[in-house]
């Protein structure tokens, strides 16, 4: 969807990129400046070639699962290019791992297990945290070890958690290990899921892989619905919020305290609008293939308190931390002082877990110990009151303190987050706000609007899309073509990567 | 979990794989039409609003080449067509010595900002390429700059329009060499910093500064100083720091009136900073050109213009 000149002869120029000659290499080729993203159109398209044929393999088990795998590697080798290689063999090993791992017993089950988490957590560490290692090691010890030139393969977080998780749960017994190795690679390499989660259970998503959902009237608009959502979720709200925060951080110093206000709000909507956004059109992907992936967002800026909060954001992260660090470390059955020790550590894995820098611990352990600080509270005061204002309150607090973490978590650096607290706390005054209105109109309406649909009520969003779903089937190549009309027409000039694409 | 195969009985049938052709259908057809309608010449128009795909992305150099090749002089233009004997006065003053191009000086290295009707009319009347470069607040001084043009046989080659840029923009990237390249300007104007009132990183922002200034030698220049609407952290001291002598404009001194958004200057702001600067122009620049006050105001602007947003483009 190139834009275009007006051209007398416009039929020539629809079959313009056939007479390409790199045609073949833009199709099938990959490209680092041009990795492919649920909202690149041309992924758009060829994801609706590929349901027309997925029509004739649909009743066919072998068939779909193979031809599902084929796309999810295809997808994957357009969005990471050779580390496909390496997505490969994590996956083969793994398989073997875990049927190692069924048929051993007492120690020798335990040392597998942990030999298999070594090996799929060392990709990760020497990808992604390699350098910050050696940043770290010459800083403190005064050594000269070279940095990597380090190419971060994308999604390989959410895949070695995933696969973490099939590891640990062929180990407790909860899950057989897949006796096909296709079965293993479907799970892992479903390409809805792929890249930015959500991070998947095996326990949850392999029964599926031969069950999966009828696709009637229903699921097909509701899937829809969903990918046409997230679209309009990340290409209308999220990137133009993007693009305040990112005038703001590039130096907050340069604004005002208002201004730099302005922004942990808007980053903690884009952010949102941007992650959720995603969940939505993977969720949408996914269960028009007949799949349902987890719910992923709940409304979380909604939530009372920082606990809840943690139950209803990037949910199959939240579970994951606490099914595989907090409960195992011990949970809360070790005593009070371990159980905040626990929530602390499990926090701060979650933080570092998000990037190689110090500022996602410090986010992690923010989090952290307003978690331990809650936890405390409620032994405190055991029946909180239930008032419209105390709800009020607490949800305000909440997600307050939420948007002032994100400032760790958006900034360059720990000097610029601190400019940025700093501008906050001493120079904000109350011509920052009618000035950003004056000259930022467009912006405080977006903020708003981001806002109105946050703290929207659950039940009555749930009633708007149950309303839209009543519109009779055959309509609905016109109502996508409407929403895409709309996403073209007003979606900003550069489509920013999704943020956990980076993680 | 184990079924495998293709007649396995706990498989659901599907009511009819159609409506996953349907489902197909529903995305890649709207694409496809989308697509056709973006390739054709056509546009349909809901209440005056045009629908179709607007931007792609922000490119300069594709932005450059769009542009029709200027008009460039067969040599470049340093002419004066001035009556030596009838303002000798003012030429000793513009000349210096021998050496020095008209209208280099150096004797006057403050700038004020008295307007230019009350000021002696400077003799020299070479006629400039002049180039504007700068950030949302060269959008609002183009045109009364390019009334001081017209009226005294200038020409506005290409107004620059970077907004929310900074002195990082300016001085990383490559953009400004690019187009001197391709324009050939014989005097550069150069507007911004308002972006920068706050700044606080002043060594950064000062290296930046030094090679923007390097990337200006051997053109004349006039960098005028942002149009502050509070106090800075010290930005104008760092422009004028990296501005040859009696080159930068002070224009924080000015009191202007402002737009609505409170920070950026009305029309009258405007036209009230430019005649400033032209009586600067005339007779304490370090490169003085003939400015004398426009007889009508507001005339057409015709000079290309590009605008960039900070915001989207990282050119450096």
């Amino acid at each position: 969807m190139q834009p275009n000149t007006v051209d007398t002869n416009w039929i020539n120029q629809i079959f313009a990129p056939l007479h390409n000659p790199q045609l073949l290499q833009n199709i099938f080729g990959y490209s680092t400046k041009e990795p492919w993203f649920f909202t690149e159109f041309s992924f758009l398209a060829v994801f609706g070639v590929f349901l027309i044929f997925y029509a004739a393999l649909v009743q066919k088990n072998t068939w779909r699962k193979l031809y599902i795998i084929a796309f999810s590697l295809f997808f994957y080798y357009k969005s990471s290019g050779p580390f496909l290689g390496l997505f490969a063999l994590m996956i083969v090993s793994d398989y073997l791992f875990a049927l190692a791992i069924q048929k051993s017993q007492g120690t020798r089950k335990k040392l597998l297990l942990w030999l298999s988490l070594s090996y799929s957590l060392s990709f990760l560490l020497y990808f992604k945290y390699a350098n910050f290692f050696i940043q770290n090691c010459n800083e403190l010890l005064s050594t000269q070890f070279t940095q990597q030139d380090l190419f971060l393969p994308i999604g390989i977080s959410f895949y070695t958690f995933q696969s973490i998780s099939y590891l640990m749960d062929v180990y407790r017994n909860e899950i057989p290990a897949t006796k096909n190795v296709s079965d293993y690679a479907f799970y892992m390499t479903f390409f809805p899921h792929l890249v930015a989660g959500p991070i998947v259970r095996a326990k949850d998503f392999l029964p599926q892989i031969f069950t999966p959902q009828i696709i009637n009237a229903s699921l097909y608009k509701e899937s829809l619905l969903r990918i046409i959502t997230g679209l309009l979720k990340k290409l209308f709200i999220a990137d133009y919020l993007g693009k305040y925060v990112d005038i703001v951080h590039e130096l907050p110093s340069n604004f005002s305290g208002g201004e730099n206000l302005l922004a942990m709000y808007a980053y903690s909507f884009q952010i949102y609008f941007d992650f959720s956004g995603y969940s939505d059109i993977a969720i949408g992907i996914a269960l028009m293939l007949g799949y349902r992936l987890k719910e992923n967002f709940d409304n979380p800026y909604a939530a009372t308190n920082i606990t809840v909060f943690w139950r209803k954001w990037h949910i199959s992260l939240s579970s994951w931390l606490r099914d595989y660090i907090y409960i195992p470390l011990g949970g809360n059955r070790k005593g009070e002082f371990n159980t905040y020790l626990f929530l602390l550590i499990t926090m701060l894995v979650g933080g570092f877990w998000h990037g190689a820098d110090w500022r996602f611990m410090f986010w992690g352990l923010a989090h952290g110990l307003a978690l331990a600080f809650h936890k405390a509270w409620k032994q405190l005061f055991p029946n909180p009151k239930n008032q419209w204002y105390s709800q009020f309150l607490s949800t305000l607090l909440t997600f307050n303190f939420v948007a002032f973490c994100w400032i760790f978590f958006r900034a360059t650096s720990f000097g610029s987050a601190f400019a940025s607290i700093e501008q906050i706390a001493f120079h904000t005054q109350w011509k920052d706000f009618t000035g950003f209105w004056l000259s930022r109109q467009e912006m405080g309406i977006l903020l708003s609007i981001a806002a109105v649909i946050a703290f929207f009520p659950p039940n009555l969003k749930e009633r708007f899309f149950q309303k839209l779903q009543i519109l009779p089937t055959f309509t609905w190549i016109i109502w996508t073509l409407i929403a895409l009309q709309i996403i073209i027409q007003f979606k900003d000039d550069v489509v920013q990567p999704f943020i956990y694409f980076q993680f | 979990m184990n079924g495998e195969g293709n007649s396995d009985p706990s498989t659901p049938k599907n009511p009819s794989p159609w409506l996953i052709v349907w489902a197909g259908l529903s995305i890649c057809l709207p694409v496809l039409l989308l697509y056709i309608y973006s390739c054709s010449s056509q546009t349909i128009q809901i209440a005056g609003f045009e629908l179709k795909q607007i931007l792609g992305n922000q490119d300069i150099d594709a932005m450059l080449a769009e542009l029709d090749e200027p008009e460039l002089p067969s040599t470049i233009n340093n002419t004066s067509t001035t009556n030596p004997q009838t303002n000798t006065e003012s030429n000793v003053l513009a000349m210096g010595d021998d050496s020095t191009p008209s209208f280099i000086n150096q004797a006057n290295k403050k700038p004020f900002s008295l307007p230019a009707y009350e000021l002696p009319v400077f003799a020299d009347t070479t006629k400039h390429r002049i180039l504007l470069i700068g950030d949302s607040e060269s959008g609002g001084l183009r045109y009364p700059l390019n009334d001081y043009c017209l009226s005294n046989g200038h020409k506005l080659v290409l107004s620059l329009e970077w907004y929310s840029a900074t002195t990082f923009n300016f001085g990383r990237s490559d953009t400004i060499q690019k187009i001197i390249a391709k324009y050939k300007p014989t005097y550069i104007f150069l507007v911004f910093g308002l972006n920068e009132l706050y700044a606080r990183d002043l060594k950064a922002r000062k290296i930046a500064a030094n090679q923007l200034a390097k990337k200006l030698r051997g053109i004349p220049y006039a960098w005028i100083g942002p149009a502050n609407w509070d106090e800075d952290h010290g930005i104008n001291k760092v422009f004028q720091s990296s501005a040859d002598s009696a080159t930068y404009f002070l224009t924080k001194k000015l009191t202007l009136t402002r737009a609505g958004d409170g920070r950026h200057p009305d029309v009258q702001g405007y036209r009230v900073w430019m005649d400033s600067i032209a009586g600067w122009l005339q007779t304490s620049a370090r490169y003085k050109m003939a400015m004398k006050p426009p007889r009508k105001r507001g005339r057409p602007f015709r000079a290309p213009i590009i605008t960039i947003n900070a915001a989207k483009y990282r050119g450096y």
